[in-house]
């Protein structure tokens, strides 16, 4: 093989060309839906950027950040984010598991279970809220009815106004959603697992935890390590029912990273005051992703 | 390791959409109007919508059509939760719209980015513009004295009580804020599950909190300028400020339900119509609702109580229809805000809506003299004591200042924080907001 055959491969061939072309409509929306707003986003950071004056944006530097990172309340801010994911993605795994397990061999009406489950997948996070707002309700509540009926308190709880209360009841109507999407992924994994591993198991005697350890969950780590990973960034990323329960109170109670960006919004109407929040919150998840990422191996990890 | 690349950038993908939420996205909305044709399509949009409020709207287009062939309207209706947000960001990429609904707490951003017309030119040939009431005209000139938008309607507070509760304890409607007080722990029992006053501690606490500080105050607070008094401190500096909010947590303590802590407009008035408490200060709009749920005779409504000084300061709040600066139809645009705006029009929308009316013409009907809408009139006839305030809604700090209270007020409740240092922060918060202007 001589230089010139060597160096040639380097060079771009007009199939590639062709190919890079006609991938440019596909590209476009991409670049101008996903990179566009999230370029403007970073750059909003750096901006005085209120929608109360947008005849006065200008570029300030880290003032948005030092703000941020000056306010009293993020210590709190930051402790009950950690205890929304973390608790939210171990009892929305356990149960999701739980329930997957006994969803994932046939029986009659299967179908039916399934779709009873996944209905809390499909509806709106504060539409969610707002249901579980007013069961939490601590005059008029169906919880509290119900905990008086069976006699299990004697005075009403209230759940949302309570910090002790507060943070359960909001991580309990997300655990509700989130159930339903690790029973879904982790069921379609165990499908597929195939039935001469079972029947090999049968053979060599194991009992049903020695399967389950050594056969389900080793089959099913990938979709386990993807989709607790993806679900990390989803909740971190949820504001919805925490707003439409709490609003982030009492007294910043329930506020989280997220919600604390949504009402910089909402309240303030300052973009680079959020987007700055937004900036820091993208930082803490690519950490957290490339911890998780080098934890687990990569490589143990389902296609995506 | 390709798979490992993979997953990392995938990752890092999703990770970077947190960011998007704080982008503004910018909506374009295609004209509908067609300009080769004669007819003038208008394009409106509301903010406080509601499906009951829209289809009243909707009657009274239909007669603006019927009314003008040549001019057809388009109403946009978002949801209420987040229709503000959408029309600043439609209005900031100069979608094509005409008229909006434009609120005392919205008009200060408005005319600041300069999306909102100046209406003095029209509204100096108005014939209806003269019998707009003081309010209506207060509100609409509220920034820079010059008529951004015409109230299509008034918001003002009164206080609403079980009438056979209070006979069953012998109480009379309170007068003061300290009678709130007294009744509410009177009616409060909660082993029946009934409480005084429908307490509000969550979203839009800060008002209830302000109008009690500024009652305590009384003669000293500024109407012009009512975060401050008139010797030019911040109505939290005095020892006047500091017996209102003891005042406002002992009501929570002994006289409304643990709960109300986290409540917000819905939950006040849930609390109220369904015999959980016995009193409920709202705004008008709440009448039609109560009506339809409770008895007649079962309660009533009264005027809101006084400081210890015998005087209530009450803020007026207003919302109505403005229109575009930039907007293609400017003389369309003024024949359907006139139109929605006139006397005629205004009755129909107020009486179906239950909002106070904007023409003096209406205070004579019937429906506002008498029954609920009653303290009303009463509230303003009696100038001596019920005093309007000018709201401090055209601050830059408004907004985060509703937050800071309202967050302020649960530590306080909670024990986490005392009066006097809330107090402190909401001074210091006040004279630094003086300070930056306007």
């Amino acid at each position: 093989m001589n230089d010139t055959q060597a160096r040639k491969p380097r060079r771009l061939s007009s199939t590639a060309i062709f190919i890079f072309f006609c991938l440019v409509p596909a590209l476009i929306p991409v670049l101008l839906f996903t990179y566009y707003p999230i370029f403007k986003g970073i750059v909003m950071a750096f901006q005085n950027y209120s929608l109360f004056n947008l005849n006065d944006i200008r570029f300030i530097g880290f003032d948005n950040f030092r703000t941020v990172l000056q306010d009293p309340s993020l210590p709190t801010i930051l402790k009950n984010t950690a205890s929304w994911v973390f608790i939210s993605l171990i009892l929305q795994f356990g149960i999701g598991f739980l329930l997957a397990l006994l969803l994932y061999k046939k029986f009659p009406g299967r179908g039916v279970y399934q779709g009873l489950i996944f209905y809390s997948w499909a509806m709106s996070g504060f539409l969610i809220g707002i249901i579980w707002r007013w069961m939490f309700n601590g005059q008029i509540g169906v919880i509290n009815d119900l905990l008086l009926k069976w006699g299990l308190i004697s005075e009403r709880i209230g759940f949302l106004s309570d910090p002790k209360w507060a943070m359960i009841s909001v991580i309990t109507a997300n655990v509700w959603y989130g159930v339903a999407f690790f029973a879904i992924m982790l069921m379609a994994a165990m499908q597929s697992i195939p039935e001469e591993l079972f029947e090999a198991a049968d053979m060599d005697g194991a009992g049903w935890f020695k399967k389950l350890f050594h056969v389900i969950v080793p089959y099913i780590l990938p979709t386990i390590i993807t989709t607790s990973a993806l679900r990390v960034i989803w909740i971190f990323n949820f504001p919805d029912i925490i707003y439409a329960m709490t609003n982030g109170g009492p007294a910043n109670s329930t506020h989280i990273l997220s919600t604390f960006m949504l009402d910089k919004i909402v309240f303030n109407g300052d973009y680079g005051l959020a987007s700055a929040i937004g900036v820091i919150a993208i930082i803490l998840l690519l950490l957290y992703t490339m911890f998780y990422l080098f934890a687990t191996r990569a490589s143990k990890a389902g296609d995506f | 390791m390709k798979k490992k690349l993979f997953a990392a950038a995938l990752l890092s993908v999703t990770a970077f959409s947190s960011i998007t939420a704080c982008s503004s996205g910018s909506t374009k909305d295609s004209s509908a109007g067609d300009s080769k044709s004669e007819t003038v399509t208008l394009r409106m949009i509301e903010s406080l919508t509601s499906p009951a409020r829209t289809e009243v709207i909707k009657q009274m287009l239909t007669k603006f059509e019927e009314a003008n062939p040549g001019i057809k309207v388009e109403l946009i209706s978002p949801p209420l939760e987040s229709a503000d947000n959408k029309i600043a960001q439609m209005l900031s990429s100069k979608a094509d719209l005409d008229v909006m609904e434009v609120r005392d707490s919205t008009v200060k951003q408005f005319v600041t980015n300069n999306w909102v017309a100046d209406l003095s030119a029209d509204t100096a040939n108005w014939a209806d513009y003269k019998t707009l009431n003081n309010s209506a005209k207060l509100t609409a000139n509220y920034i820079d004295n010059k008529p951004y938008y015409i109230p299509y309607g008034l918001y003002e507070k009164i206080l609403f009580y079980r009438t056979d509760w209070f006979k069953e304890k012998g109480l009379e409607a309170p007068k003061t804020w300290e009678d709130l007080y007294q009744a509410a722990k009177k009616i409060t029992d909660p082993s029946k599950n009934r409480y005084g006053y429908s307490f509000r501690g969550g979203k839009g606490a800060d008002s209830y909190i302000v109008d009690m500080i500024r009652d305590y105050n009384g003669a000293n607070t500024n109407p012009d300028d009512a975060m401050f008094l008139k010797n030019g401190s911040t109505i939290f500096s005095t020892p006047e400020a500091k017996q209102a909010l003891e005042n406002h947590l002992n009501i929570y303590k002994e006289g409304a339900p643990k709960d109300s802590l986290s409540w917000g407009f819905s939950e006040m008035v849930e609390g109220f119509q369904s015999g959980i408490t016995g009193m409920l200060i709202q705004d008008p709009d709440v009448i039609d609702v109560v009506k339809q749920k409770m008895g007649e005779g079962t309660w009533s409504t009264a005027a809101i109580p006084a400081g210890s000084s015998g005087l209530t300061h009450f803020k007026v709040g207003a919302a109505g229809w403005g229109i575009t600066s930039y907007s293609k139809h400017q003389a369309e645009a003024w024949k359907l805000v006139s139109f929605l705006s006139s006397p005629d029009q205004n009755k129909f929308f107020t009486q179906k809506t239950g909002l106070i009316p904007v023409h003096t013409t209406a205070a004579e009907d019937e429906y506002y003299k008498t029954g609920y809408y009653k303290p009303y009139m009463d509230m303003s006839a009696d100038t001596a004591h019920y005093i309007p305030v000018k709201p401090e809604t055209d601050y830059k700090g408004f907004g985060e200042w509703r937050n800071v209270i309202q967050q302020d007020t649960q530590l306080v409740i909670l024990g986490k924080l005392s009066v006097d240092d809330a107090l402190k922060k909401w001074d210091a918060y006040w004279l630094n907001e003086k300070k930056q202007g306007k």
